[in-house]
């Protein structure tokens, strides 16, 4: 319980600092955002294991945990960035599935018309150029938006990105992406495969586009 | 090798540890408590004779300092740092495309050997590298034919005689002039710059990028290293600090918020990107804690002169490597390991964030690092004898050797110990630099420039 309550603790504080790094001069530092999303991570990876201890007996959680804290966390950043107390929520389990609900009714509004639309002009054409448009929100990120309704189900749509489980930035990225969604246009319609950035670099590294520098100053602050 | 070294320090003195005794010889920096935040010390650095010492600003300011030549009948001191030069190096900038504010701290600054009568550095804020001439003018053209004394134009009707401009002394004066700016290169913030020992190339790097400039061409720069994953949620590292080799124009190293360094070869290839070896210790498991992550990121990065040996500075200790030997480091130096317990407070109060810089002495046998409370820490390699010294205006008198100071990391507090808890946490010092020839040291508080001289008999 105390290693649950420092936990939720430290969680809430780094989220707190994320949003308030944002606000300093000079924009916000990827190395210190990136610190503070790892100890966020290692929080929620201790408030979670935690967690299951305690309901262990109870309740069998679903095994894989680490999809869902990603939303549980964008939930407690979208909270927190919504000016709330930093230590008023108190996130279980429970709560958490509920919270997701009602972000999950405006965001469809919102991912909706983004296929619809057409690619400006600065957007990358190939998503296997190995450029910044992983830094869009992509095909995958809206499925699991889409899928928060039923959270029994999240975990299985977030299988496929392994690579997701290992970065830092997904809530906050997330987080700042829907908060920032009137500026980034639109992402074009993206296969449905995981990012390719596992995959053979480019022989040639392109050039940063004016795209990515706009996007940048959302996804990587 | 290692006799060789232990004779060399035996002869011209170990210059650490209890072997010699510091003395404080000057501070500069405003006396008052109120701390204006233009006025915080970003960087250090003395030049490579030694004769020059730099410091840079939160306010984009450059302090140039030099050493008055020794006084041969007062021997006992050696010449004092007065000011030589100062002027406004960066601006604060705004970049309208992302709305955001580029700031004008200086976070490097670099010397550049030197060739002529001028003095050439390198001051970088987060995204803009200046080369500095400075220059001195003692003596100024006088008796044109077309101009008055005062500047003003004469009517070219009243000339009536020719005469040829001679040289006439005047005071000194000296000139701070930018010769090339290199900008628009970096999309993240700039955390180091390097020369090269060609003289003729330097590196910048920032949090994802390493860029290979050439000092006379500011329009185009090469990327030598790129860490920027194609899809920036899977980003993990950031490059931290970045070195050229001392002597090795092809051989860089730049260290990781992991925990790694890599020391690359351009020789290999135009993109760096594959490292030549990989420096990483395994992490102890019996120190895993909730922020061993964060601690274990490199602040600094620093070749021994030498060449042979490089040192890293983590958030609690100071790690010395064989280059020829990637899986460990050879030495490991605890700085503050009082603080590992106290990390939770550390991480509320952002002090865990903070970087600490560190510096070798002149003949590679002694290491400095800051610390809190305006203590500052040396190792002596070979005598493994360690000292922490306080930057503190009490010992403000010239020639007053300073009194090692230790910390009480638990349990009964000594008489002159000081206890963790009381350590003032906001008494920093980030950066220090080592006179490359002899044993004098500047350290800075957050705005107080201290310099200290071993004590001379």
């Amino acid at each position: 319980m105390e290693v649950q309550k420092e936990a939720q603790r430290i969680m809430t504080l780094s989220v707190w600092k994320m949003y308030h790094s944002r606000m300093q001069r000079g924009g916000l530092r990827l190395h210190r955002s990136l610190q503070l999303s790892l100890v966020m991570r290692s929080a929620r990876e201790l408030y979670l294991s935690a967690k299951v201890e305690a309901h262990e007996p109870e309740v069998p959680l679903p095994p894989v945990r680490s999809p869902d804290p990603r939303l549980h966390q964008s939930r407690e950043a979208e909270a927190v960035a919504e000016a709330a107390p930093p230590d008023g929520e108190q996130p279980s389990p429970e709560p958490m599935d509920t919270r997701e609900a009602p972000p999950a009714e405006e965001t469809p509004a919102r991912c909706a018309p983004r296929p619809a639309k057409v690619s400006r002009k600065r957007r990358n054409s190939s998503l296997s150029d190995g450029g910044d448009v992983g830094l869009v929100p992509s095909k995958k990120a809206r499925l699991e938006e889409e899928g928060e309704g039923a959270s029994a189900e999240v975990p299985d749509r977030l299988q496929p990105p392994p690579a997701q489980a290992e970065g830092a930035f997904p809530n906050l990225a997330r987080v700042l992406q829907r908060r920032f969604s009137g500026l980034l246009n639109c992402s074009p319609p993206a296969p449905p495969t995981a990012p390719p950035a596992c995959e053979a670099k480019p022989a040639c590294r392109p050039a940063d586009s004016m795209l990515n520098v706009l996007v940048r100053a959302v996804v990587a602050f | 090798m290692f006799l060789k070294f232990s004779l060399h320090s035996m002869f011209y003195g170990a210059g650490g540890g209890n072997d010699i005794q510091w003395c404080f010889s000057q501070v500069k920096g405003a006396v008052d408590d109120d701390v204006a935040e233009a006025d915080i010390i970003s960087t250090v650095e003395f030049n490579h004779s030694g004769e020059l010492l730099a410091t840079g600003d939160k306010g984009g300011r450059v302090v140039i300092f030099q050493q008055e030549q020794e006084n041969k009948i007062q021997s006992h001191s050696r010449g004092e740092y007065n000011v030589y030069s100062t002027f406004q190096s960066h601006e604060p900038e705004f970049d309208y495309l992302k709305s955001l504010e580029i700031e004008e701290k200086i976070n490097k600054i670099r010397w550049l050997p030197q060739k002529n009568a001028a003095q050439f550095l390198l001051s970088t804020n987060d995204k803009t590298i200046k080369l500095w001439k400075i220059s001195e003018r003692d003596k100024r053209p006088e008796g044109y034919n077309l101009k008055e004394e005062d500047g003003r134009y004469r009517d070219p009707t009243t000339v009536t005689t020719l005469r040829v401009p001679v040289f006439r002394p005047m005071d000194l004066m000296v000139e701070a002039s930018p010769r090339r700016i290199f900008a628009n290169a970096h999309t993240y913030h700039i955390n180091s710059i390097s020369i090269n020992s060609d003289y003729e190339t330097y590196l910048s790097a920032d949090d994802l990028r390493i860029n290979l400039w050439h000092l006379e061409i500011t329009d185009r720069s090469f990327n030598i290293v790129d860490i920027k994953p194609a899809n920036m949620e899977e980003l993990t590292e950031v490059i931290t600090a970045a070195e050229f080799h001392p002597n090795s124009c092809n051989t860089f190293v730049y260290s990781s918020s992991k925990g790694t360094i890599r020391l690359c070869d351009m020789r290999a290839s135009a993109l760096c990107d594959r490292h030549s070896k990989l420096f990483e210790e395994p992490e102890d498991p019996s120190n895993r804690s909730f922020f061993s992550e964060i601690i274990s990121s490199i602040s600094d990065v620093k070749f021994s002169h030498s060449g042979r040996y490089m040192m890293t500075r983590d958030y609690l200790s100071v790690k010395i490597w064989d280059l020829n030997m990637e899986n460990r480091p050879v030495e490991t130096y605890q700085v503050h390991e009082y603080l590992r317990s106290k990390l939770c407070s550390l991480y509320e109060n952002d002090c865990i964030f903070d970087k600490f810089e560190c510096c070798w002495n002149g003949s590679d046998s002694v290491v400095m690092t800051g610390s809190y409370n305006n203590f500052f820490r040396m190792f002596d390699r070979n005598t493994k004898r360690d000292i922490t010294l306080e930057a503190s205006r009490e010992n403000n008198k010239p020639r007053t050797v300073l009194k090692p100071r230790k910390v009480c990391a638990s349990g009964k507090r000594k008489k002159d110990e000081i206890s963790v808890d009381s350590l003032d946490f906001n008494k920093k010092i980030l950066h220090t630099a080592w006179h490359p020839k002899e044993n004098i040291i500047a350290v800075a508080t957050t705005n107080n420039l201290y310099i200290f001289q071993d004590k001379v008999n």
